[in-house]
């Protein structure tokens, strides 16, 4: 049993950070994220721990260091908010491409529409065809965790992806919550060493990334996507091992409550879900069939889980935190992912999409009321009218 | 730190090793490939390299059949500086925690002009700056070669590119002078301990530079002029006279800021006519009398300020 107190999401995953004994940490101020680097400076200036901070000049320089890293052989660690996550985006591709399993924690802010520093899950969203692992983190707790499980199957040699760990901007980052920080024991139990196959020693010399001819490029993207479809595996495995050494209760990639018997079911991940839990729990007081399902792993997308887990729902009401304009659905990215998944399932499970909490903005109570009795209304209509909604001005 | 490396006295007694063989694709007489040869040479077995996009990773890189007997990692044409950080940091954290045996190896970034002073320069200065242990070498080859020749800012005054076509409105082609990346980083970086231009028309000073960068207690930056015959238009053969041409005409200078403290490395007694160096190259084909003396007049004052007296006679048709 660890050490258990009161603790934001940033200064959380930093203690993931130190109990995983990175090597390598590229720095790079921008709000909310900032506070984690704070953290593993002291840390680092305390000799809690032993690693390289790199003071980059720019978070497209902070993820370039860690791909030069990870090539090394070092565990890496980096960091960004809103326009640092997509000012670095041209290194996203070549790192997973590099197959090199860097971490890079995100704590979502908006993308400047302009200048503003509220939590959205924009930035983050922007780079989910990159081939990283990718899921949000609902509390403090969370987000230390999922940092420890992501470092796990990223480097697991059947997956050998970076990861995206993201949690929403204040809502987690700098909220305080009960966090039990683990031993190092249970750590290195669960964490082994990070041994690559391939990277730079001039005892064994090897070109990584090589020009291809076109013809080499899908069998090599299509390693990447094999790749993903066996993260789900080894996220299931690891995600075991886990819940046993860390005493968690964790479902692997997505969390269902209440969807035995629920005739519409909230589909959210993030810092929101919490809210939505409380109006679950009350709506199911008062007698209404409401579930929920949260998203823990985004990619790869859960697309088994959610067939399984939706089947039996009337409606499905998905939650955005994100803006993706003119997108099919007219909602945002989690409604068409959900809707794609859901698809030719069965005519009886309507998908319905609401985007909430842009900015920034708490999604308060009467917000997720209001998306229930849509919902309601839509599983007792038979048929969906409009697509998605957008709050507060369409519901 | 890396084992010290000694000077070489001669041509003759450099080492034998290559470790830069045959695999490339690059153009016949190409300058970079040969300057990629010497520094490969001038560092030996224990050496890591990146090389950002440019024409050297285009020509070079085919997989299966790559040219380095060293290791060699690919970087974005803007991030050699950041990748070669992290592989620095990361041999540092490595060695010290016991975590990998061995030496600390040499760690080169072979950039071009574009990845060095244009879209790489920001990723340079950040490595540079902080005060990494590696060797960042632009080979200058004057434009963006990769692509077909476009403008870069090494570019010099009034040649011809794709970007910089001269026309009846614009006869002079590239209206702008050349950016001077090796004094902005001797001036503007505390941290690096060693500055050097050098020239592929002088390969012992080249390869001696190349040492001297990896000895420096910290960051080393050289500077490579590196003709491209195929962009520069002139005959594959001519690559070597026409980089020390450059040196004799006054267009590139070589010198070495150690420690903070400006040297010239090459002392030209009589600097020749600009116009005979640019006279030999299609991409100056197009100037006219005023242009040539202009450029003169830039080259000029360039030696004046190192202390190579103006001995030149004026340029011709003033």
């Amino acid at each position: 049993m660890g050490k258990k107190g009161l603790m934001s999401g940033v200064v959380a995953v930093a203690h993931a950070v130190r109990l995983a004994d990175v090597d390598v940490i590229a720095s790079y101020p921008i709000r909310p994220y900032t506070g984690v680097m704070s953290e593993l400076a002291r840390m680092i200036a305390d000799g809690e721990l032993d690693a390289e901070l790199v003071y980059a000049e720019g978070e497209h320089a902070q993820l370039s260091i860690a791909y030069g890293a990870a090539a090394s052989g070092a565990r890496t660690f980096v960091g960004s908010s809103g326009v640092g996550v997509t000012y670095a985006m041209e290194v996203y591709s070549p790192t997973s491409g590099e197959r090199l399993p860097v971490q890079c924690m995100i704590a979502d802010r908006t993308l400047d529409p302009p200048g503003d520093f509220g939590s959205e899950h924009t930035d983050a969203l922007c780079a989910r065809d990159q081939a990283w692992i990718m899921g949000w983190a609902e509390t403090p707790q969370e987000a230390l965790d999922m940092s420890l499980l992501f470092y796990r199957v990223g480097e697991d040699q059947r997956v050998s992806l970076p990861q995206f760990p993201c949690q929403d901007g204040y809502f987690v980052s700098h909220i305080l919550g009960h966090v039990e920080v683990p031993e190092k024991p249970q750590v290195d139990e669960f964490l082994p060493p990070f041994k690559p196959v391939h990277y730079l020693d001039p005892g064994n010399p090897m070109i990584l990334g090589a020009q291809i001819e076109p013809s080499m490029s899908a069998p090599l993207q299509y390693q990447r996507h094999q790749a993903m479809k066996a993260a789900q595996s080894v996220i299931r495995e690891a995600t075991d091992d886990f819940n046993r050494i860390f005493g968690r209760n964790y479902s692997p990639m997505v969390e269902f409550v209440g969807c035995d018997d629920a005739d519409v079911v909230f589909v959210i991940q993030g810092a929101h879900t919490w809210t939505a839990r409380t109006v679950v729990k009350r709506l199911r007081d008062q007698g209404y069939k409401v579930g929920l399902a949260k998203i823990r792993v985004l990619r790869p997308f859960p697309t088994e889980e959610l067939r399984e887990g939706l089947s039996g729902a009337k409606v499905v009401g998905v939650v955005d935190v994100d803006a993706a304009f003119g997108i099919s659905s007219g909602g945002g990215v989690l409604l068409t992912e959900v809707r794609s998944a859901l698809y030719g399932l069965s005519d009886r499970v309507r998908v319905i999409g609401f985007v909430a909490g842009l900015g920034g903005e708490v999604i308060t109570r009467e917000e997720f009321y209001s998306m229930a009795r849509k919902m309601l209304e839509v599983a007792a209509a038979g048929k969906v009218t409009q697509d998605a909604f957008w709050l507060p001005f369409e519901l | 730190m890396a084992t010290e490396l000694e000077e070489i006295k001669s041509l003759r007694s450099a080492p034998l090793e290559e470790y830069y063989v045959p695999g490339h694709r690059t153009c016949a007489g190409c300058g970079p490939a040969l300057t990629y040869r010497l520094v490969a040479k001038a560092a030996g077995r224990n050496t890591i390299f990146i090389g950002p996009t440019g024409c050297m990773y285009v020509a070079n890189t085919s997989y299966g059949c790559s040219p380095w007997a060293v290791p060699w990692i690919h970087a974005q044409i803007t991030n050699g500086g950041g990748v070669a950080s992290g592989i620095e940091a990361a041999y540092k954290a490595l060695l010290r925690k016991g975590k990998k045996k061995g030496s600390f190896p040499n760690i080169i970034v072979m950039a071009g002009d574009g990845g060095a002073t244009d879209i790489g320069l920001q990723a340079m200065s950040g490595a540079l700056y902080r005060g990494h242990n590696i060797l960042f070498i632009c080979y200058d080859n004057e434009s963006y070669a990769n692509t077909g020749i476009q403008v870069s800012p090494t570019t010099p005054w009034g040649a011809w590119t794709t970007f910089t076509p001269s026309g009846p409105v614009i006869p002079e082609g590239k209206r702008i002078w050349p950016k001077d990346t090796p004094k902005l980083v001797a001036a503007g970086h505390p941290s690096v301990r060693y500055v050097a231009t050098a020239s592929l028309g002088y390969p012992l000073d080249l390869m001696n530079k190349v040492r001297r960068g990896l000895n420096a207690d910290g960051p080393a930056y050289l500077h490579i002029h590196a003709p491209c015959p195929k962009g520069w238009v002139f005959p594959a053969d001519q690559t070597i006279d026409m980089a020390k041409l450059a040196v004799d005409t006054g267009m590139w200078q070589l010198y070495e800021v150690a420690n903070h403290q400006f040297k010239l490395t090459h002392r030209v007694l009589k600097r020749r006519p600009v116009e005979d160096y640019l006279k030999l190259q299609g991409r100056f084909s197009h100037l006219l009398p005023e242009h040539i003396h202009k450029i003169q007049a830039w080259v000029d004052a360039r030696a004046e300020e190192v202390g190579i007296p103006a001995v030149v006679p004026p340029a011709r048709g003033q």
